[in-house]
């Protein structure tokens, strides 16, 4: 069996490392990755705060703060509603630092352009806010991304380039630096500027979110979310649910941080399809917490029962392991049962590491559709212990806290069996590796 | 005065590192400072350190890590997994050590 667990892992750091490596690399994901998590994140956890009084799950609360719920409301379209432009400032900045170069000049200059691709090119005095509202926040989340990835993209290419407004030497370097800015913002400026005049010299049918359609002028967001909108309907499918499940646990079997490399990639369609559920009682069911808070159960894996079963093992490894992982994996934490156990480049762990979460997000994804249990509308982090964070994620919804439970016993009937075969291996090798210091011992004995 | 910086992704697992190896600096009474940064922080604050080491959910990112250590001629190395596993932040702090040592005896010839 060990021959076997030595070939395949030799297979696994061949074929399936330098792919997942390289997706995981990709700069602009990790800028995108960096901006949510820094910048958009808490402003989203703080918003969905005053979502969830607005919207008590219990019917009498709810009578009491209807008088109430449009003021309530108010700090969250602020913050969580406003995501898409500070998340065009994040990507600018993130962006900038993995590029070595000064973040913040580029990042303010995203948000500018961000407010001009959002805002139609009309007399803004006599602007409704409403109307644009919803493309700062979830629905302008691609906007966003490119904006900002287009901001830093030129801004460094012009400094030190012969482009830019030279002051002679001796000028403070605040100064110098904001005539070297110039060039390219008003580059930018008028570019965009341009696009989104002529975007908004047409009008069209636009539906908001509480399905009211009206005429009126087209935005960048409003013409980029058109495009958009098949691809987050398809990704809110259960093959796409499975495609990013198993691309999370493969990049996390090599050791990857699988969870941050999808995001990067799936977090406006989760965000686009959360908005909905949250705002305009949608049934979105792939969204973030259906990952965070749903399948990964005391970590990316729910890995929660291995920790459990670590804590009496027979193996002295895994019983150091367990004690570690314990107090981390109330918070969803799991780096010491990926690294420890190892799961991780462990051919034997791999099989059960995606298979288990798999079943889970294809039982989950039956009971959400099914109306068993209230779709996900609120964020939160991730480290909410299991229990608190379904009933939580689901607006108050019971239920959803039992679904976890649920999942927990899958996850360790599933894993029971791997769980044994790979501690039989180690007590084995540990035995193995103890048995020359007992021989020399009674050979001591023996002379004596 | 050791200065650290763990380069790694959401910080989360990577704090409790850094508590451990905090405690066992105070034990061998040595001053420590440890920062656990994304890849991109780490780009912009590179000099602000003397080690690098690098967390093993992000060794797919350890040669353009290096790279960039290596061009300010600070040392850098990935963390043991398996200590990283088990929060060990003595045999950490020691990796550190036993690093900035090699690289300074490098300088030395």
């Amino acid at each position: 069996m060990s021959v076997m667990i030595e070939r395949s892992s030799a297979w696994v750091e061949r074929y399936l490392v330098p792919p997942l490596g390289a997706l995981a690399s990709n700069i602009f994901l990790q800028a995108i990755r960096d901006a949510f998590i820094i910048f958009t994140l808490p402003l989203i956890l703080a918003g969905s705060l005053f979502l969830i009084i607005a919207n008590p799950p219990i019917k009498a609360l709810a009578d009491f703060i209807a008088p109430y719920q449009t003021a309530i409301l108010v700090p969250f379209q602020l913050s969580f509603g406003m995501m898409a432009m500070f998340l065009a400032f994040g990507v600018a900045y993130s962006l900038a630092q993995y590029r070595r170069t000064e973040p913040v000049q580029p990042a303010v200059l995203a948000v500018v352009l961000f407010l001009i691709a959002s805002m139609p090119v009309t007399d803004l005095t006599n602007l409704k806010l409403g109307e644009v509202l919803p493309y700062f926040g979830g629905e302008g989340l691609l906007v966003g991304i490119l904006i900002g990835i287009l901001t830093t993209e030129v801004v460094r290419r012009f400094r030190g380039s012969r482009f830019v407004i030279r002051l002679p030497k001796g000028v403070p370097p605040n100064v110098t630096r904001a005539f070297e800015a110039l060039v390219p913002t008003l580059l930018l400026i008028t570019l965009v500027w341009s696009i989104e005049w002529f975007v908004s010299s047409h009008s069209g049918v636009v539906t908001d979110s509480s399905g009211h359609s009206q005429v009126q002028q087209l935005t960048l967001p409003i013409l980029l979310m058109r495009a958009f909108q098949p691809l987050v309907l398809v990704q809110d499918s259960y093959p796409a649910a499975l495609l990013e499940i198993v691309l999370m646990m493969l990049l996390w079997s090599v050791g990857i941080h699988g969870m941050n490399v999808v995001t990067a990639i799936a977090l406006p369609f989760w965000l686009a399809t959360l908005t909905q559920n949250a705002t305009a009682n949608g049934h979105g069911i792939v969204t973030e917490p259906f990952f965070h808070i749903f399948a990964h159960l005391g970590g990316s894996g729910a890995t929660w029962p291995l920790v459990i079963y670590m804590l009496r093992s027979r193996s002295a490894q895994l019983r150091t392991v367990g004690k570690v992982a314990l107090g981390p994996a109330i918070f969803n934490i799991n780096e010491p049962v990926t690294f420890g156990v190892p799961m991780a480049l462990n051919p034997l762990m791999m099989i059960p590491f995606v298979l288990v979460p798999v079943v889970i997000v294809t039982i989950n994804y039956i009971v959400f559709s099914v109306g068993l249990v209230h779709v996900p509308v609120v964020l939160q982090p991730f480290t909410v212990p299991v229990g608190v964070s379904g009933f939580v994620a689901t607006g108050g919804d019971i239920r959803g806290s039992l679904l976890q439970f649920f999942d927990l016993a899958v996850s360790a009937i599933l894993y029971y069996p791997f769980f044994r075969a790979w501690e039989r291996i180690l007590v084995q090798r540990e035995a193995a590796a103890a048995r020359p210091e007992e021989s020399r011992e009674r050979i001591a004995a023996e002379v004596h | 005065m050791l200065r650290v910086i763990i380069v790694c992704s959401w910080g989360m697992s990577t704090s409790l590192l850094v508590d451990s190896m905090l405690s066992a600096a105070a034990q061998m009474h040595i001053r420590l400072t440890v920062e656990a940064l994304s890849a991109g922080e780490f780009a912009a604050r590179v000099d602000e350190c003397d080690v690098v080491l690098i967390a093993p959910q992000i060794r797919h990112l350890r040669k353009s890590i290096e790279k960039l250590a290596q061009s300010v001629g600070k040392p850098v190395a990935l963390i043991e997994p398996f200590h990283y596993a088990t929060m060990n932040g003595q045999a950490v702090l020691e990796q550190a050590l036993r690093l900035l040592a090699s690289a300074q005896e490098g300088m030395m010839e």
